[in-house]
């Protein structure tokens, strides 16, 4: 059951801090949550549809389908929160020059979605093999069920915590969250492709596993945060910092443009 | 064409370049493909075997990970960066290295109490 525990709060802790962070800032952008029923759906769908199929995908692509569709559902979510910073971005300087209400939940409904599809995946392949066909029901889904509520409270938390936040002061701080944990699903991204040899295998720059273990809870959430490495490679640490360069490049994007508009009133 | 500009009316000769071409680049991609050391590690009652995977240092190493039982594993490695589902009854590849000596442990995320093994780099 301490597996079962441990494999759905890791798979689960990363996206749903991801969609509880989306959930406050469009709120805070003045949307109502109806977003996300269709987001859970679809993330449903994407899971149930990943793991049937991923005998099928992972021999696609010479035997790299899997690491080819992970990478580039990561770098896609990526993508979409510096997306999100720019839109959270023009609605925090200038309300009126807010995006379109379909551009603002395209993002959180896609973003969520993509996230759910990748790691429900794998708690559905669990689940259902050491659950329903070992005959383990009570012991595995219970432990699942503990370990998904454990990501849920703390990604409850970080939602009201958020939204406790002056409405600006949460879409700021919500940006910030959406800078890292883009980074972080870059950093992943680099994983898969060197698993499959796309990316080249390098030297680590440094190793900082003695002083934080990537094993370790503390070394876990940081990982879930901040995609936190303990051996980094140049290749890796320069794709995480221009992650970070893109978010903050498409927040002082968004606040020129805002700016101009002013001017020309 | 040759260096009077007349089109070369002897297909033997550009059928035989072509042939060498194709032939060198064939080897050459062989060369290649040989370079790349294979490994196969095989999962049985979740468990890894051979446990202890002994590969040379600053090479790239092919991971052939075939999964023998009938629920699917996952093959895991913090210290690898490499994470991989393999369904029951399948196989899957994951590259790893150029790699410093040491010890890389790997488990199966399903199975983490018993599917336990690790690269030893040499």
């Amino acid at each position: 059951m301490i597996s079962a525990v441990i494999i759905v709060l890791r798979e689960v802790l990363e996206g749903v801090l991801m969609i509880c962070m989306l959930m406050a800032s469009a709120s805070a952008m003045g949307h109502r949550l109806r977003w996300l029923p269709a987001a859970l759906v679809l993330g449903f769908f994407g899971a149930f549809s990943y793991a049937v199929f991923l005998e099928q995908i992972s021999m696609a692509f010479d035997g790299l389908g899997q690491e080819i569709i992970s990478a580039s559902l990561l770098l896609a979510v990526a993508v979409l929160l510096i997306v999100h910073n720019f839109l959270a971005t023009r609605h925090a300087n200038l309300p009126e020059a807010s995006a379109p209400a379909l551009a603002v939940l395209g993002v959180c409904v896609a973003a969520s979605a993509m996230s759910m599809s990748r790691e429900g995946a794998e708690i559905y392949l669990y689940v259902y093999a050491f659950g329903v066909q070992a005959g383990e029901m009570a012991s595995v889904l219970s432990g699942a069920a503990i370990g998904a509520g454990i990501g849920l409270s703390l990604g409850t938390f970080m939602y009201y915590g958020l939204r406790a936040l002056p409405w600006r002061t949460c879409l700021w701080v919500s940006a910030g969250i959406a800078t890292v944990t883009g980074a972080g699903l870059v950093m992943q991204a680099t994983y898969y492709l060197g698993q499959a040899d796309i990316l080249p295998g390098q030297a680590a720059l440094w190793d900082s596993s003695s002083l934080v273990a990537e094993s370790s809870l503390t070394g876990e959430l940081l990982q879930a945060a901040l995609g936190y490495e303990a051996t980094p490679t140049a290749v890796q640490l320069s794709l995480y910092l221009a992650s970070i360069l893109a978010a903050l490049g498409a927040m002082a994007l968004a606040r020129v443009s805002v700016k101009t508009r002013e001017y020309r009133k | 064409m040759n260096r009077k500009g007349k089109i070369d009316q002897r297909p033997g000769r550009a059928l035989l370049t072509g042939t060498a071409l194709c032939g060198f680049m064939l080897l050459s991609g062989s060369v290649a493909l040989a370079q790349t050391l294979e490994v196969e590690i095989q999962i049985r009652e979740h468990l890894f075997y051979p446990s202890e995977v002994r590969i040379p240092s600053n090479t790239k190493v092919k991971l052939v990970i075939r999964n023998l039982d009938a629920t699917p594993e996952e093959f895991e490695s913090y210290e690898l960066n490499r994470e991989k589902v393999i369904v029951g009854n399948s196989q899957g590849i994951v590259f790893i290295g150029p790699l410093e000596p040491g010890e890389y442990p790997f488990f199966g995320e399903f199975n983490p109490r018993t599917a336990q093994g690790k690269v030893i780099v040499e």
